[in-house]
């Protein structure tokens, strides 16, 4: 049973990542514009207005041949891991993006982990209190939290915590303390995300008659919050996170952009600007490959904590609206 | 970018599935009603908040006149870098330009942009999700398998390719984000249509013979449109975010179009000797995203209850 | 790919750069104590074009690494203007300007441990042409060459076609700078992305475009310019150049120490970064001043009156004010003050907005219902294209918008990447650009203006081709003098171009630095610079 479920999932993830290849490639090239004199434009090897050479170059990128086959040839390609180069660079797409992806994935994972701890935090701080309007001021952060724009809440950091007063460095990659502020600052979104869900099922476990029984039986209150609420409310706070990676990587590139930081952010920016159509194109298939294998784990780790899952056929489909 | 954050929310608490049994009508009674609504209002005044902030963006959209005098492309060059003061609410900038100007007519660039984006992605959202609902069988499971990769994409990475297509400008940026948002409209229709398509009602016009466009148009489509509405309310403050970001990241209208995003990108060169260029822009957005969220929430839980 | 390059695709980018002669180069924080060997520094530029080859590169921010990297045949003595030894010992030049002979140095070598030899640099020289699109100022400098000879392996001859007067002060600039024999058989793309193997007194540790370069001492470095104060290896162990594309960012950086030195410094924050202790370094740039550059051939801009229209209704005081750091002083002709040969045209580049609402109606532009002038039911609406290497360029090109708004000319804001320049320029897809060009030579006329050359801004044939030819071939110098007098009163007369604010350039360097210096071309030389 679990071996199939296992299985299923994987193939999953790998039809999404074939379909997200799929669909930015026809986004990419199909859409108005021709590809060939965006990218004859653009890079060191450029002398754009002469018509031999942009024959030449659609020959190369296969855009003289029909959609269906360039489609199949640059499939085929993927599948042997090669994304094609880089327009701008001529450097092989994978490899930009396996540079920049660790510094971002640091970037992410510190986010994730802060905004577990601190929407966690605020849940059940917000939950357990029993004055009113504790409750109600907590409960009225994580709204507050996904109305401002992310960038911004950066910029309000670097201004008070860099200029104003030197704790923490503007930019860079350089150690820990220059990944504090990135890390909060993409915090604050996902954090509220989580403190929303989690709260909301708290407060709905929490009304659950055996929370009663185990109060009954003596269990004292943080006990109970802790040992029987937290570990029922967790899952849909599991399922969440695991869906605002994408949101979170997403949110990682702006955020790489305030701070200066090198990461897929650079790279991507760069890349739109120049119109670097095989870089754009990797970029979302990695960002659906980072957002595919953490939901799986997510998937994976999700039986461990709730063995009732592996009978239903699939995961409710509860958040991706 | 954050599209997904908030879908979350919805999903979690929000219209996806409603429960049939709770749908259905009460008799209408005009003074009761009213009375009824303004009790609901007193009880909630920070709704009451959101719906005049709100009112105030969507004049200033409109009719930026009505609050700012002042041309937002056009200042005075020896007055720039102008702190705050009654003269200039929000300050002036580099240029000496006045930046409540500028944020009021940016509304109109930013909201059209916002409203352009979730317009996109309802209709065509809306559409791919009547068709798989309503014709089911392989059309459903192809419509359905396709709005699943869609959303395992993330949102901002799905805009930026749409961008590197179509090239910049607020038009462009608010279809890229259209685009961006057209899987999450897509299933919640679909959920609707499947949930209203077996209702009793339309059981009965279909055994009455009734045409398939008619059983479309007037018994399923009505019946199963608020939750996509009350998904397109929250969808706005999202997308005013998405908007915001990607010319924040210099993917809108050219200068000196005061785009919101563009404000912010615009004031960040100036982080150390103008805090406000950079910090009422993005009050402005945080308060009317917050705003519409507020409302959003309040549809959303009165949706809910019918 | 693209390598086959036309004489005539030879022109001038625009941008930021920076040459310079004349006004005083100072080290910063003043020489207290001793120089110390070693450390590092760290120095913050806008942007980075994506090049780490000298020959390729034409923005200031990429110069600024990238010529440590190399040594030149020659150097240029910022206050004077004289050309001085370098690599070259001593050079000859024939009568009528067009034969060079250079004598060069012994005991050079790069930092593949190759040896600097005639032949190399002749390498160097004939593989210029074939570098495309990016290298059009080394190109524009070899352009005409018959025949370049190794007589020995320390003598070099160049022989030109015509006489090319300007040649000589060519030799000192980063773009004929010195690489290896092996670089100069990479491709030039290659060369781009993987940095060239110089002499300088640096070598290419690291380098990520769009990111950082990093650049480690040359050891046993010895053949530094005639015009350097330190003999030997440079003081510095290593030097990072970082890429903080936000003005803000690279400021505070700045005032809280993370970075020593940054380019570019914004008139709005010139207060707080002198009250941070970091001292400011300012050095006019010599070369053609910012401008709006104009394509000619644009049906609307063959008309003369509507060129001169535009340029009487730019208020250039406002914009030096408003816009640059401070000291910036308006353009007083096409050259900046500071050049050789500088005319002083400001009779006709002062601010007339009347004249110029005069000359428009002259040429048929009458206002419109919505202050846009029309004729025969067509706009005055004109595309600026503008590049965001500096963060002073758009709010520049935006109060040209406003300027030319009040009189009656819609303008249209078109930003472009630094990396997009060429393509721009050689398409002809602008009606209006904006740019400069730095270089320590009046020269740079025939560069950008001559139809024979690249012509960029598609300026029709005329007297003007011949005063430009007979200039670079001038070996007197009040001959040549007179002659590039003539020229720039040919293009700001005719509003060829638009001439708006000279370019300073400004760094931003912590006391802890000292003796961060200009060269001749207002970009900076390290091989002096020291720590504490």
């Amino acid at each position: 049973m679990m071996r199939r479920y296992i299985a299923k999932r994987i193939a999953q993830a790998v039809g999404v990542l074939w379909a997200a290849y799929t669909l930015s490639f026809f986004i990419l090239v199909l859409l108005p514009g021709d590809p060939v004199t965006a990218m004859a434009g653009q890079g060191m090897d450029s002398a754009p207005v002469d018509p031999a050479r942009l024959e030449a170059l659609r020959a190369e990128y296969g855009f003289d041949q029909p959609a269906p086959l360039q489609y199949l040839e640059y499939l085929g390609r993927a599948l042997t891991g090669d994304l094609g180069d880089s327009v701008a660079t001529g450097r092989p797409v994978t490899q930009l993006i396996t540079e920049a992806l660790p510094q971002t994935l640091l970037l992410t994972a510190s986010a994730l982990t802060l905004a577990l701890l601190f929407g966690g935090a605020l849940a059940m701080a917000a939950t357990y209190s029993e004055r009113r309007w504790v409750r109600q001021f907590l409960l009225s952060l994580p709204p507050l939290g996904v109305s401002v724009p992310t960038f911004w809440i950066g910029l309000m950091l670097v201004q008070f915590f860099s200029f104003r007063n030197a704790w923490f460095p503007a930019f860079g990659n350089d150690g820990v303390k220059g990944l504090v502020l990135p890390a909060v600052t993409l915090a604050v979104p996902t954090g509220a995300q989580i403190a929303l869900v989690l709260a909301k099922s708290l407060s709905t476990t929490l009304d659950e008659p055996y929370i009663a029984t185990a109060k009954a039986k003596g269990a004292g209150r943080v006990h109970v919050h802790l040992r029987h609420a937290l570990r029922n409310a967790a899952l849909p706070a599991l399922t969440v996170a695991g869906l605002l990676v994408g949101a979170l990587m997403a949110n990682a590139v702006v955020i790489e952009t305030v701070f200066s930081r090198n990461g897929l952010g650079r790279v991507t920016q760069a890349a739109v600007a120049a119109q670097d159509i095989p870089v754009v194109q990797g970029v979302v298939v990695y960002g659906a490959l980072v957002f595919v294998v953490v939901n799986l784990l997510v998937d994976l780790v999700y039986p461990l904590l709730d063995p009732r899952i592996v009978l239903a056929p699939t995961r409710p489909q509860a958040v991706a609206a | 970018m954050s599209g997904q954050l908030l879908e979350t929310g919805t999903a979690l608490g929000l219209p996806t599935t409603p429960d049939p049994a709770q749908s259905g009508s009460r008799g209408p009674d005009p003074a009761r009603a009213t009375r009824r609504t303004l009790a609901f209002f007193a009880r909630r005044p920070g709704l009451v908040l959101s719906i005049l902030i709100v009112l105030v963006v969507v004049v200033a959209a409109f009719a930026p006149g009505v609050f700012s005098s002042a041309d937002p492309t056009r200042g005075v060059p020896e007055e720039n870098f102008q702190a705050p003061s009654t003269a200039h609410w929000f300050g002036t900038d580099s240029l000496g330009r006045d930046l409540f100007a500028r944020v009021v007519h940016g509304a109109q660039l930013s909201l059209r942009a916002t409203l352009l984006a979730v317009s996109f992605a309802f209709v065509i959202g809306g559409i791919l999700g009547l068709v798989a609902g309503f014709v089911g069988r392989w059309v459903d499971d192809v419509i359905m398998r396709f709005v699943d990769v869609v959303l395992s994409i993330p949102t901002l990475f799905l805009s930026l390719a749409v961008v590197t297509a179509l090239g910049y400008g607020t038009t462009k940026v608010a279809i890229a984000v259209g685009v961006a948002n057209i899987a999450g409209f897509a299933r919640v229709m679909r959920a609707e249509v499947l949930r209203v398509r077996t209702a009793l009602y339309v059981e009965a016009a279909r055994g009455v013979g009734a045409r398939w466009y008619t059983v479309l148009g007037r018994h399923v489509l009505p019946n199963s449109i608020s939750p996509v509405l009350v998904l397109a309310t929250l969808e706005f403050g999202t997308s005013i975010l998405a908007v915001s970001s990607l010319s924040f990241l210099g993917y809108g209208a050219p200068p000196p179009a005061p785009e919101w995003g563009t404000l912010i990108s615009d004031g960040r060169n100036y982080l150390a000797n103008a805090w406000w260029l950079t910090a009422l822009p993005g009050l402005a957005i945080a308060a009317t995203v917050l705003a519409t969220n507020r409302i959003a929430r309040a549809l959303e839980s009165e949706v809910r209850q019918w | 790919m693209g390598r086959t390059m036309t004489p005539a695709l030879v022109a001038g980018l625009l941008f930021l750069a920076a040459c310079g002669s004349g006004s005083g180069t100072s080290g910063a924080g003043g020489g207290s104590g001793e120089p110390k060997t070693g450390g590092t520094l760290t120095f913050a530029v806008g942007s980075d074009t994506g090049c780490a080859d000298p020959q390729q590169v034409a923005s200031n921010d990429s110069i600024y690494s990238v010529r440590q990297l190399v040594d030149s045949l020659t150097d240029q003595d910022p206050e004077t203007g004289e050309i001085v030894p370098w690599l070259a010992e001593s050079w000859d030049v024939s009568k009528d300007a067009s034969t060079f002979t250079f004598h060069l140095r012994e005991g050079v070598t790069f930092s593949d441990g190759t040896e600097l030899t005639a032949d190399v640099v002749k390498a160097n020289f004939e593989a210029v042409p074939d570098l495309g699109a990016l290298a059009t100022l080394a190109t524009g400098y070899l352009t005409g060459v018959k025949e370049i000879t190794a007589e020995d392996p320390q003598t070099l001859t160049v022989a030109f076609e015509h006489p090319n007067a300007q040649f000589l002060q060519a030799t000192s600039t980063h773009s004929l700078g010195i690489v290896s024999q092996a670089s100069t058989e990479l491709t030039p793309q290659e060369r781009c992305t993987q940095g060239i193997v110089g002499s300088g007194p640096f070598t290419l540790a690291e380098y990520v475009p769009s990111q950082s370069a990093t650049l480690k001492k040359r050891t046993g470095y010895a053949w530094g310019s005639s015009l350097w104060t330190k003999d030997g290896e440079a003081y510095l162990d290593e030097v990072v150049f970082k890429v903080l594309p936000e003005a803000g960012v690279r400021t505070g950086s700045l005032q809280s120490g993370q970075v020593d030195a940054i380019g570019n410094v914004a008139r709005a924050d010139e207060p707080a970064l002198e009250a941070s202790g970091a001292t400011l370094q300012a050095r006019a740039n010599p070369g053609a001043v910012f401008n709006l550059g104009v394509n000619n051939s644009n049906p609307i801009l063959q008309d003369e009156k509507v060129r001169q229209g535009l340029r009487n209704a730019i208020d250039r005081q406002q914009i030096a004010d408003t816009v640059f750091n401070s000291g910036t002083e308006p353009a007083t002709s096409i050259l900046s003050r500071t050049t050789p040969g500088y005319h002083d045209l400001s009779a006709e580049l002062g601010y007339a907005p009347e004249e110029a609402k005069a000359l428009l109606e002259e040429a048929g532009w009458k206002p419109g219902a919505d202050g846009v002038r029309e004729k025969a039911g067509q706009k005055l609406a004109l595309n600026l294209a503008w590049f965001a290497n500096s963060p002073t360029n758009q709010p520049a090109v935006e109060l040209i918008q406003q300027q030319l708004k009040d009189a009656g000319v819609a303008v249209e804001l078109k930003q472009y990447e630094i990396s997009q320049g060429p393509e721009v320029q050689q398409s002809g897809d602008f009606d209006l650009m904006w740019g400069n060009l730095t270089r320590a030579d009046p020269d740079i006329l025939r560069t950008l203006y001559s139809t024979s050359l690249a012509n960029v801004y598609r300026v029709p044939a005329s007297d003007l081709d011949s005063t430009l030819t007979a200039e670079a071939g001038a070996v007197d110098a009040a001959e040549r003098k007179e002659l590039v007098a003539q020229a720039q009163e040919a293009i700001v007369g005719n509003a060829y171009v638009i001439p708006v604010v000279e370019l300073q350039t400004k760094l931003g360097v912590a006391a802890r630095v000292h003796d961060l210096n200009f060269e001749a071309s207002s970009r900076i030389q390290l091989h002096d610079t020291w720590v504490e």
